[in-house]
């Protein structure tokens, strides 16, 4: 028998969810839109990026949707102004570790545009900029591109079993890696395209046979 | 956390399989740095996929630099600061023509820095491999290859019925076994003393150990969390080293309470004599008959990150994987080590048990009569005070009489510019405050906190945006890298005070604000805590745009 449903408000308008959902669950069945940069519905949340802090009544500040567990009678705004803030530096921050603007189709280029997030403000060290990983025939590697928001590595690890990425490194050196680092060859890759398929910067991506 | 990887984790671990972080840790015992054939022997082991090993070995200090036939660690913390403003450090680089993580060309030596060594009490020190050297002349002889042993602090009780300071000898346990004390009956004791928590939360004892009591499960655990990152704080350390049986004693009295079969107790390596020290103690134990078949412990030895003191990457680390923060819920005492339900305390925290065990919540409520928090705490001093040292207080007394009278005020003749109480992550307090209670609440409403309980004074001659850049470089350095705002943020507020330029500080207040309100855990959303108390009380030194 399953748990009996719960009915939250999204942004004034009220939303039944079933048990266990969270707050980012609720607010796309209200469809409304919360930026998130570390999330993918197939991945168990994982509450990395900070980018979808929400209002929640009664709450001190802002909470990660994707991490909060819906109450009944809970009341969300997804446009908690505190929350948009933080979102705003958040991708801002982002933006300002790599050494190259992601191309315009990136995921994490989109949440900019709608957040009206421009040029990053901030100086100071980004990723070394170093030439793409191709070493592997159908998957490509662009460290530099890296924000460590761990989709790959969870694709890897929970969608397709083979535990072949890992994060790296610590602080602003983190990073990911397949196998030992030496790339997807030498790693136990099977080539699936989870990582890729997930990767909102492009630092995965297929390579395409097509001229 | 992956929960895979956990419970590949686990199925090994029932086999008796080392982690994946005790074969890596071995292999740099032993050559004194990785290669790739040391993680793959570390993936065969301990069943982790080779990737997930390559991740470990690349998260830990003590796996990161390289080491010589000599391997000095200087000390990089916050009170080797306030005593040199890191000339020491400066002094040894210098000296041995090394940068901090480098080696010699032959091998002979090599240097490295470790956040902290827990000698606050008399800053600067250097450990040589396992000896911790510490006080003047000490980088002389660490030149020299003439390190010796530095001796230990000073301790003492101002309560008549001493807690923390009482040497542990079992009685607590004693008497649950001798009168039958049934595991409610001790957990509603527990409860009604409320045990806050001492490693920095202060979140009731009892209510945690009641969450892990009701947790679904036949397989519970507890765990001492003895990872005392917090630069300046030197109080787990001495009670895992010298009132190691009170310690276990806790652990013991917490695994009755919520149903636990086996402890651990995860100790920093920065500490060399805490895991030897706690090892004999347990045998001791054992052979007395108060550990063993219901419950006994495993001591831990952790390889160098703050962030590792936070709950969940405690238990990461234990597993052998990467210390990082997960998201909460699911709660440790609902789902912890291997998954199973988890009692994380601080080792200070499960100190306090013993005492209620023997004589009950209401005298344990009753050691603090002029505050709102029940029991006592133990607090120590860094190098500036003329008597640093650990000493047992009852809460609410006020913070000059702990830093004026109890440990006698700075020494030559030198005045307090401020103290940061409770590690990196809290507030300064500036002389002119220091009256003010020391307790949680009153200290929260100054913007600082309890903490750990370290007192660590900067003296009159102290540069605080030396310290702002002191303190970030720290946080920096140590943020495990999975939340965005503290892995980017804290490099660039870092950035801000390193640079030369004026700091804009509309644009300073954004990014705290960011790390405040976006961080996962208490270190990003910690880390402007004292960054905030350095704006309001010392603005003029901070070099902000005019």
């Amino acid at each position: 028998m399953s748990a009996p449903a719960l009915t939250v408000t999204v942004d004034g308008a009220s939303v039944e969810v079933p048990a266990g959902a969270t707050v980012l669950d609720a607010a796309r069945a209200a469809g409304r839109w919360v930026p998130t940069l570390c999330f993918d519905a197939r991945q168990a949340p994982f509450g990395a990026c900070r980018a979808c802090l929400v209002g929640v009544e009664g709450a001190a500040a802002p909470l990660p949707a994707c991490t909060t567990p819906c109450r009944d009678g809970m009341a969300i705004d997804t446009e908690d102004a505190a929350g948009r803030r933080v979102a705003h530096a958040v991708v801002e921050l982002v933006l300002s570790e790599l050494p190259r603007a992601p191309a315009p189709h990136t995921e994490l280029a989109q949440v900019a545009r709608r957040l009206g997030v421009g040029e990053p403000r901030w100086p100071g060290e980004t990723h070394a900029p170093a030439p793409p990983d191709v070493r592997h025939p159908y998957l490509a590697f662009q460290h530099e591109l890296c924000i460590s928001c761990g989709r790959c590595v969870r694709a890897c690890d929970e969608l397709q079993g083979t535990f072949a990425l890992t994060a790296t490194g610590r602080g602003f050196g983190a990073n990911v890696a397949a196998g030992l680092d030496a790339g997807f060859r030498d790693s136990a890759c099977v080539a699936c395209g989870a990582c890729a398929d997930t990767c909102p910067t492009d630092a995965i991506t297929e390579v395409s046979l097509l001229p | 956390m992956s929960r895979n990887l956990v419970e590949l984790v686990r199925r090994h671990h029932a086999f008796d399989a080392p982690t994946a972080l005790d074969v890596l840790k071995d292999a740099v015992e032993r050559r004194g740095e990785l290669t790739d054939e040391d993680r793959r022997e570390a993936a065969r082991r301990s069943g982790l996929p080779e990737a997930a090993v390559h991740g470990v070995s690349t998260f830990y200090d003590d796996l990161l630099t390289p080491r010589g036939a000599r391997h000095l660690r200087v000390c990089t913390g916050t009170a080797c600061f306030a005593a040199t403003g890191d000339a020491h450090v400066d002094a040894l680089r210098d000296g041995l023509g090394l940068q901090l993580g480098e080696r010699a060309a032959d091998g002979s030596v090599s240097l490295a820095e470790t956040v902290c060594l827990g000698f606050c009490h008399s800053a600067p020190a250097v450990r040589d491999g396992d000896t911790v050297d510490a006080g003047p002349g000490v980088v002389e002889r660490a030149l020299a290859g003439a390190c010796v042993a530095a001796a230990e602090p000073a301790w003492s009780s101002t309560l008549a019925e001493p807690v923390l300071t009482r040497p542990g000898d079992w009685s607590g346990l004693r008497r649950v076994r001798e009168e039958g004390v049934t595991p409610e009956a001790l957990l509603e004791a527990v409860t009604a003393a409320e045990i806050r928590g001492r490693g920095g939360a202060g979140f009731p004892a009892g209510v945690k150990w009641g969450f892990a009591r009701a947790a679904a499960g036949e397989e519970k655990f507890v765990v001492a969390n003895g990872d005392e990152g917090d630069p300046g704080s030197y109080i787990d350390k001495h009670l895992m080293e010298r009132n190691t049986a009170l310690l276990l004693e806790g652990m013991a009295l917490a695994a009755h309470a919520v149903g636990a079969s086996h402890g651990f107790v995860l100790v920093r390596s920065e500490y060399p004599r805490s895991r030897p020290a706690l090892e004999a103690a347990a045998e001791a134990a054992r052979a007395a008959g108060w550990l063993g078949e219901r419950f006994d412990v495993t001591v831990i030895e952790g390889a160098g990150s703050y962030v590792v003191g936070e709950e969940t990457a405690l238990l990461a680390c234990l597993e052998g994987l990467r210390g990082t923060v997960s998201a909460r819920p699911p709660f440790p005492a609902q789902e912890g080590l291997y998954g199973r339900p988890t009692v994380v305390n601080n080792v200070e925290t499960l100190c306090n048990v013993p005492f209620v065990a023997v004589h009950g919540a209401d005298a344990y409520r009753a050691l603090s009569p002029d505050a709102p928090t029940a029991g006592s705490k133990l607090v120590c001093f860094n190098e500036r005070f003329a008597r640093p040292g650990v000493y047992e207080v009852p809460f609410g007394v006020s913070t000059r009489w702990l830093c004026e009278e109890l440990a006698g005020g700075l020494r030559d003749g030198r005045s307090i510019k401020g103290v940061q109480i409770g590690g990196p992550l809290g507030g300064i307090l500036p002389a002119e405050r220091l009256d003010t209670a020391f307790d949680f609440d009153a200290l929260a409403a100054e913007g600082c906190m309890l903490g750990h309980g370290g007192i660590l004074a900067f003296d009159d001659a102290t540069s605080m945006r030396d310290v702002a850049r002191h303190l970030l470089r720290f946080g920096a350095h140590e943020s495990c890298g999975k939340c965005f705002p503290c892995r980017i943020g804290l490099q660039r507020a870092h950035g801000l005070f390193a640079a030369d330029a004026p700091i804009d500080r509309a644009r300073l207040e954004q990014l705290l604000e960011t790390l405040e309100l976006g961080s996962l855990c208490a270190h990003g959303g910690g880390m402007p805590a004292p960054i905030r108390s350095l704006l309001r009380w010392w603005p003029e030194e901070l070099g902000l745009a005019a």
